[in-house]
């Protein structure tokens, strides 16, 4: 369908208003073109030799625009012989990278968030496989802050690394490829080191910390109850929620209903005031068949639900959470599936009123 | 030929004619080794691997060869599907006779470029038969599965055209018709491989469609996934419970070196590897002692309903619809 740009308003996000009296262009005007004056080959927003160190300006009304127009790896029938990338990086914008593990290298093939701003940059999470032979995710990431550092004209691009979760074996097995590592700082994983270094020792887990990149301050809230060490991170330029375990199109296992429900509250709260474009989460384990996912341990993946997430399953996955407290309890929902207080093999004949039922081919 | 007579057809005996009217005839007959003789000194001595390829931390990174084939003897050989071709990676014994190569079991991925099990089994029976001074071409391969589901036929088709080959066919009556079975589960019938007898008869429990196979040379009784050492999911109880009678009242009379099951999900500690891992690296052995069987049969007959045992050797998962909720969450807390 042909895009009509002088459509007023965008129902889906009525913050962009094209209207024609007083038009308001949050992050650029179209019709300007892709490229500055004297820059040749590239649309990007930074000049292609810039004689100092670049200050980009990550204030935006709305979110900074970016994409994932690229489907993610899904593994393949014969494990042993799969020659994907094992480290898939897609960038969302110049200053925001999604990767994802590969599928044959660890079966929860976790999402790591790679995050820039003025000062420095930001690492969310460090997948699954430790070894970097299996798993060069410092390599990639090196590669990234190096090229990145190169187009802004910085030479050093001090880097941190946090944790959704620092219990969590399929998101903390990377950090030991980063020890070591000059002008990096690792937020320590222990709950109680992690709680002082946001400086949430004393209202853990109300209150929330930051992590400031330079013009771009991510907020760290607690959200405990998938792990008892669980935080999101909200990153306001690009208005993502990074949940982790806690709210991701997969099987989400809860390991404590109480604090999941109050989690989920507060995260809501938190989407209330603050602009949410997407929930991102650590992993996919969905189908795009509505309600049917992956059993543990797949490592061919091809019906993989989108990994994004739109904010309104806050709110779902807050109703059915309440829902599920109190009972032991494998709940299907469209997008994710509740596991309360039951294993991770659990299976149910339960299946969603008013959901389609599709089965798809199961390849051998 | 039908069913009856092909199993108790002796082709040795017809290979050999008793009068050598032509030179050519007389010349190959010279030619043709001696055959091999499968009834004394039995049982045949054998081994199983100390450790059994199991996966590996990274797929993708998995250098070992699709199909590992372990000679237990020089005329057996016990074939495992690589964990990173498939997490089932179940195993397949090849017996030899004289005349008849027996297959069991053809694991569970079936494209022939994605895991050339054909070539595999080739080669064995070319390997076999430049030891022991054969014609591979005079061999005829029987591809038989111990059981009607999938990760144990997946590659079926891959035998589709070979030459001197039959291959059971897809259906509980098929598999029936292919051992000329009338009378299932209770009758015994005996294959005849060339001096080399397998006995052959139902079990079922897991599914309905299931047979347990007895090699009367290296005497290992093989149970498909009716009995084996990890989840033992049983459909149906009560014939279940009736086929390990019939398997107890076989040890009682035949001698049985081991039983042999069609995959590992348990550490040697018991420890439950769960549903689809594909690393299992302290895993237990496949076979099992005529002892384990008996305990196993000992427990189940304790067993008050359905839900899910561990009998010190397998876990019984009773009518739980092939359902496992042996794991935890390991992150609960409260």
């Amino acid at each position: 369908m042909p895009q009509t740009p002088n459509s007023s308003i965008n129902p889906a996000n009525p913050r962009i208003v094209n209207s024609a009296t007083s038009r308001s262009f949050p992050n650029g005007n179209p019709a300007l073109g892709y490229n500055r004056a004297g820059v040749r080959n590239t649309d990007s927003a930074v000049p292609l030799h810039p004689a100092e160190p670049v200050v980009h300006d990550y204030t935006s009304d709305g979110p900074a625009p970016g994409s994932i127009s690229f489907r993610w790896a899904y593994g393949s029938n014969v494990a042993a012989k799969n020659r994907d990338p094992r480290v898939q990086v897609v960038q969302y914008n110049e200053d925001t990278f999604v990767m994802r593990e590969n599928v044959c290298v660890h079966w929860e093939a976790p999402f790591t968030y790679l995050l820039f701003g003025n000062k420095g940059a930001l690492l969310i999470d460090s997948g699954a496989t430790s070894n970097a032979k299996y798993y060069p995710l410092r390599e990639m990431v090196d590669a990234l802050i190096t090229r990145w550092g190169q187009a802004r004209g910085r030479a050093k691009v001090p880097l941190t690394i946090a944790l959704t979760s620092g219990e969590d074996v399929a998101q903390n097995q990377g950090l030991s490829q980063f020890a070591g590592r000059p002008d990096t700082t690792i937020v320590p994983p222990p709950l109680a080191l992690m709680k002082r270094h946001y400086g949430l020792a004393g209202s853990w887990p109300s209150g929330t910390g930051a992590i400031d990149l330079g013009d771009r301050v991510i907020d760290a809230i607690p959200t405990p109850g998938t792990h008892k060490d669980g935080v999101s991170f909200y990153d306001p330029y690009c208005d993502f929620l990074f949940t982790g375990d806690l709210l991701f199109p997969g099987r989400i296992n809860i390991s404590n209903e109480g604090d999941y429900v109050a989690s989920l509250e507060r995260l809501q709260a938190f989407a209330a005031s603050h602009s949410v474009k997407w929930v991102m989460g650590g992993h996919i384990d969905m189908m795009f068949l509505p309600g049917k996912h992956y059993p543990r341990f797949a490592t061919y993946k091809p019906y993989e639900r989108v990994l994004e997430m739109e904010p309104e399953l806050i709110a779902e996955a807050l109703q059915y959470a309440r829902e599920a407290r109190g009972q032991k309890i494998m709940l299907i929902r469209p997008d994710f599936i509740l596991f309360n207080g039951i294993s991770p093999d659990q299976r149910t004949g339960v299946w969603p009123e008013g959901v389609p039922r599709i089965n798809p081919p199961h390849p051998f | 030929m039908d069913r009856r007579t092909f199993l108790s057809y002796n082709a040795a005996a017809v290979a050999v004619p008793m009068a050598l009217t032509t030179f050519s005839d007389a010349a190959k007959a010279a030619t043709r080794p001696e055959p091999i003789d499968f009834t004394s000194n039995l049982p045949a001595p054998g081994s199983f691997p100390d450790k059994w390829i199991c996966g590996s931390e990274s797929l993708m990174d998995n250098t070992d060869p699709p199909v590992q084939v372990h000679w237990y003897n020089a005329h057996t050989a016990i074939l495992r599907q690589n964990k990173a071709y498939s997490y089932e990676a179940p195993f397949a014994p090849l017996y030899f006779g004289n005349d008849r190569v027996l297959l069991l079991d053809e694991g569970y991925t079936s494209l022939r470029n994605d895991w050339d099990l054909r070539g595999v089994v080739d080669e064995c029976i070319a390997h076999w038969c430049a030891r022991n001074g054969r014609d591979p071409a005079s061999l005829e391969l029987l591809v038989a599965f111990s059981h009607l589901h999938d990760d144990h036929y997946a590659a079926v088709n891959q035998f589709a055209d070979r030459p001197n080959t039959r291959y059971m066919g897809l259906t509980h009556e098929e598999m029936l018709g292919f051992w000329g079975m009338t009378n299932f589960p209770e009758e015994r019938v005996s294959l005849d491989l060339g001096g080399r007898e397998i006995l052959i008869w139902g079990s079922p429990g897991h599914v309905i469609s299931e047979f347990a196979y007895y090699d009367s040379y290296t005497q290992i009784l093989y149970t498909g996934d009716m009995f084996y050492r990890g989840r033992c999911y049983i459909s149906f109880w009560q014939p279940w419970l009736d086929s390990m009678k019939r398997l107890i009242d076989f040890v009682d009379t035949y001698p049985v070196t081991h039983v042999m099951g069609c995959h590992v999900e348990i550490s040697k500690d018991g420890v439950d590897y769960p549903y689809g891992l594909t690393w299992q690296p302290d895993e237990a052995p496949v076979q099992m002692s005529v002892q384990q069987l008996r305990e196993t049969y000992e427990y189940a007959k304790t067993v008050p309903g359905p839900g899910i045992y561990f009998t010190g050797t397998v876990f019984l998962c009773v009518e739980t619809r092939s359902l496992t909720t042996i794991d935890v969450n390991p992150y609960s807390y409260s």
